[in-house]
This record gives structure tokens, C-alpha cells and sequence, in this order.
């Protein structure tokens, strides 16, 4: 392979994967911390991407309409934990599992009955539509390169507020001891809805900011979903690090994969967490 | 105004149907210390958990500063200046020591805090040489520290807790009792589950027998002098 098609390549597998990351991480933390098995997860990446859609067409202007879908996914967070998944900490995954398919089931119609079927797109923001040059012949988009810096920095974000806050060190006190939290005085069933809502906000963000560079077709949800749950296997359930990376990792194989291997690229990364698995069967990263 | 920070009466709780607290009350003073004693199984840690509603009575009342409380989720009544050390100290195993602190340090409702890191570190200096391990790498003795640690830092009014010394050794279990002692002369009402009865007879000012979930005696030390050899029956396993 050719120098320059080797970057474009690489730099292509890591938005992919940071991107991914951005879905993945949400799934990871609701799990981590909630012990919710959530996988109406990737509906809130279409739903996300849809809104978008919408409040672009509608507003004219790509940023506001950010805007105005992060808060929407986000009051779908609340409504979703504080109206259904409430009733689920006590039961199994199982139960979990039942009712957020039913939720992919309600999402998937409503984004048919109010968008259609057919493929929709979104532009790029004029601010950002233009390409650097990145060798003599190759030029990189700059939209591209924003995802991959927009999604760093929100990797750093969590990752100090995980770390470094009070509110941090209370959502992995609430992983490792929900009931000790709740005797300290917090408030656990707020902190929950909070975790849930930023957790689906994350995947309809993903959604929102990769409008642009994909195309917007019913079932995007479920594929993002498949993906991610290989993320969050490989990296080690209810691990953010382990999800950060093992999204770059995924996103790198699969991007690889569809070029070099294009007969067998739908099945590579299934491959990398098998073996994996076989090496690390808690994942990279055991929460 | 009611001089007693904490009222139980009359509770009956219940763990499916097994009825494990048989018309529990006692009243404590503002600013006493006091013990819980009986055999394992008797209901003691069911009587903590009644108070600070882990467990919901099915009857009965408790009374927090002169209000009932029953209705309010545990981390309410927590809020209200209440902290409590479980059984096994609730330690989070991805936390360091340093972050038990933080995360759980706050002013008491009336805006005062009396207890800071730097005060629970001075009483507790094992912990500032373990501020970087994470709070099960701890030694029994020192979970136990950091679990005090973290409750004061909470600035509680009501300190409760389970199983004080348990399974820690003798040297430990002193430095506990001195600290208990410390928290004692600063005027948080406190009440401990423990077994050292010795102990227990100097510290507090009031002791509770429970067996088979009823209170069957209820006294200062003289009286608990006076009654010693029923209440060390009681406890004889």
C-alpha cells in the first residue's frame, strides 16, 4: 500500500474508532456503574443523527441544530431511566434486554413514520468543508479531522471527570458499592438518571456529529450497536479505558480491513475479539 | 424541644417471613454514647438498618430529632447529619483512600464542619501513609479506619456503628476505642454494635441488650454493673 493511502487510511480508522468510542463509552458507563444492559443504546445514535436532520433543515444552521438534538437525546435519557429502566435495577439482564428492545422497536418506527425510509443526508457545516493537504496528491477533510479532535477531547473530559471531581469519584463509588453510596448521603437514584442521560447523550452525539459523513438509513442504530458491543467486549464491560482503546483498535482493523481484505472485512473484527477473548477472555481492561 | 436525638419505638421488622425485630424501642440522649449489645443473629444490625431505613419496618416508629423519619429514603435521613459504618465497612475497590475522603466530605446541614481531611488524617495517621491504595488493599484495621474516617468527615450529628472492633486485632482494636473516645468528647451522639463488653461499660452511657429481637435491658453502667451476670449470659454463645 502507498504511503499516502496508508494515512488517509489510518487517520479514517482512528475517527472511526474514536467515533465509535463516543457510542461505546455511554454503553460502557450505563453498564459499569447501572448494571444496565441498555441496547436501545444505538437508537439514540440514529435519533441523534435524524434530529440533526431535522433542526438543520429546520434552523439553517448545522451548530444550533447540535444543539437543540443534544438536549433533545438527553431529555430522552431522563424520560427513559426515570419511567422504565427505574423499574429494572432489581431484575436481570434478561428483563433489561426485553424492554430496551422494545425500545429499538419504538424508535426504529417513529424515525420510519417521521423521516421515511429513504436515505437522508446532512452537509457538512461551511466552516468546516474544506480539505488540508496532506501529501502532494492526498487531501484530508476537515470535518474528519474535527470528529477525531471533537471526540478526543471529550475522551479527555471523562476522563477528568471520572477522575479528578467529587461527582467522578461518586459514579465509581457507585460501581464498585451502589448501597454504601446511598449511606454516605448521596442521592443514588439522581445520580443514576444523571449517568443514563449523559450516557445516551454520548451515542446521540456520535450520531449528531457523524450525520455528515455518513448516510442516514433505518437500522444505522443496530449496526453502531453491533460494533460497539464488540468494542465493549475487547476493551472489558464497564470499562472507559478499556472501550477508548478498544475503539481504536476496531475502528483501525475495520478500516484496514474493508481495504485490504474487502471479501472477508465484514467479519475481521469479529475475528480480533475472538482472539482476544481467547487471551483475555474479561477483555483488555476487567472494570 | 426534645433532648433525644433518636427515638425507636415499637419497630417490627421483617425479612420475608421471618420476623426479625419484635417491638423494638429505646429513646437516646443528645451527645450520649451508646452500646447495642446481644449474640449474632439477635437483631442488632437490624435495628440499624430499621433507623436508617436500609431496612422499612413494617411497624412502628423512629423519631430523628423529634421528627418521624419513616418516610424518608435512607440517603434523606443521611442528609440529615446521620452516618453510619456498616458491617464490613463499605469499602469501593476502585477508590483510593484519598478519594474515600473526598467523595464522601461535606458540611453538616447546619453548615459547620467540625471534622476536615486534614483533622481525620491527624486522628488517623496510618491513612496518610495509604492515602494512594485503593480501600480494599487495607488492612482490616485500616478499612476500618477509613471507614470512621469517611463517616466524620461527613460532619454527622449521629454516628452509628456496626461491629466496631470486630475480627481486628488487640492493638487496632485500642486505637479504635481511643478514637471512639476522641469523637465522644467532640458531642456527636454515637452508638456502637459491639461485643467487648468491658470496653463498651467505660465508653458509653447507656447500653441496650437485644435478644431475639426485644430489648431486654436498657440501663447506664451502674445498672449495667448491677445486671452484669444476666447480661453476659445473654451474650455467652
Amino acid at each position: 500500500m502507498e504511503m499516502s493511502l496508508f494515512l488517509v487510511q489510518l487517520l479514517n480508522g482512528i475517527q472511526y474508532g474514536l467515533l465509535l468510542f463516543l457510542v461505546a463509552s455511554g454503553l460502557t458507563l450505563v453498564f459499569g456503574v447501572m448494571g444496565i444492559l441498555n441496547l436501545a443504546h444505538g437508537s439514540m445514535y440514529m435519533i441523534g443523527a435524524y434530529l440533526v436532520y431535522y433542526f438543520a433543515a429546520m434552523t439553517d444552521s448545522f451548530w444550533l441544530a447540535v444543539v437543540i438534538a443534544c438536549s433533545i437525546a438527553m431529555v430522552i435519557g431522563v424520560i427513559i431511566e426515570r419511567f422504565l429502566i427505574v423499574h429494572l435495577y432489581k431484575r436481570d439482564h434478561l428483563d433489561q434486554v426485553l424492554l430496551t428492545v422494545g425500545l429499538i422497536f419504538i424508535f426504529n418506527a417513529a424515525q420510519s413514520f417521521i423521516w421515511g425510509n429513504d436515505p437522508l443526508g446532512v452537509d457538512v457545516p461551511e466552516l468546516l468543508s474544506s480539505s488540508i493537504q496532506i501529501t502532494d496528491i492526498v487531501e484530508y477533510p476537515v470535518y474528519r479531522l474535527f470528529l477525531s479532535v471533537l471526540c478526543v477531547g471529550i475522551a479527555i473530559g471523562m476522563y477528568y471527570v471520572i477522575n479528578n471531581t467529587k461527582l467522578g469519584m461518586m459514579i465509581r463509588a457507585g460501581e464498585s458499592n451502589r448501597e454504601m453510596v446511598e449511606n454516605l448521603g448521596v442521592n443514588i437514584g439522581t445520580l443514576f438518571t444523571v449517568v443514563f442521560a449523559v450516557g445516551v447523550t454520548l451515542s446521540a452525539l456520535a450520531g449528531i456529529v457523524s450525520a455528515p459523513v455518513v448516510s442516514l438509513v433505518p437500522g444505522m442504530g443496530e449496526r453502531v450497536l453491533i460494533s460497539c458491543f464488540v468494542v465493549v467486549v475487547i476493551g472489558g464491560m464497564g470499562s472507559i479505558k478499556g472501550a477508548f482503546v478498544a475503539a481504536l483498535l476496531v475502528g483501525i482493523v475495520d478500516t484496514f480491513a474493508s481495504v485490504l481484505l474487502p471479501g472477508m472485512s465484514s467479519m475481521t473484527i469479529y475475528l480480533l475479539m475472538a482472539l482476544i477473548l481467547i487471551f483475555k477472555p474479561q477483555g483488555l481492561f476487567k472494570s | 424541644m426534645t433532648d433525644n436525638i433518636l427515638e425507636v419505638k415499637g419497630i417490627h421488622t421483617l425479612y420475608g417471613e421471618s420476623h426479625i425485630l419484635h417491638g423494638v424501642s429505646f429513646a437516646i440522649k443528645k451527645g450520649q454514647t451508646v452500646s447495642i449489645m446481644g449474640r449474632n443473629g439477635m437483631g442488632k444490625s437490624t435495628t440499624l438498618k430499621s433507623i436508617l431505613g436500609i431496612v422499612k419496618p413494617r411497624s412502628g416508629a423512629v423519631l430523628y430529632k423529634g421528627k418521624e423519619i419513616d418516610a424518608l429514603p435512607t440517603w434523606k435521613r443521611m442528609r440529615n447529619d446521620i452516618a453510619y459504618v456498616p458491617e464490613g465497612r463499605g469499602m469501593f475497590h476502585n477508590l483510593t483512600v484519598k478519594e474515600h475522603l473526598q467523595m464522601a466530605a461535606r458540611k453538616n446541614s447546619r453548615g459547620e464542619a467540625h471534622w476536615t481531611y486534614a483533622k481525620v488524617l491527624e486522628v488517623f495517621p496510618r491513612l496518610k501513609e495509604r492515602l494512594t491504595n485503593k480501600g480494599t488493599q487495607l488492612s482490616g484495621g485500616e478499612q476500618q479506619m477509613l471507614a470512621i474516617g469517611r463517616a466524620l468527615l461527613t460532619n454527622p450529628d449521629l454516628l452509628i456503628l456496626d461491629e466496631a472492633t470486630e475480627g481486628l486485632a488487640p492493638l487496632i482494636r485500642k486505637e479504635i476505642w481511643d478514637v471512639i473516645r476522641k469523637i465522644k468528647e467532640t458531642g456527636v451522639s454515637t452508638i456502637i454494635v459491639d461485643k467487648n463488653i468491658k470496653v463498651l461499660q467505660t465508653l458509653c452511657d447507656q447500653h441496650i441488650l437485644i435478644v431475639k429481637g426485644k430489648v431486654q435491658f436498657n440501663g447506664d453502667s451502674q445498672a449495667l454493673e448491677e445486671n452484669r451476670a444476666f447480661i453476659e449470659t445473654s451474650l455467652a454463645v
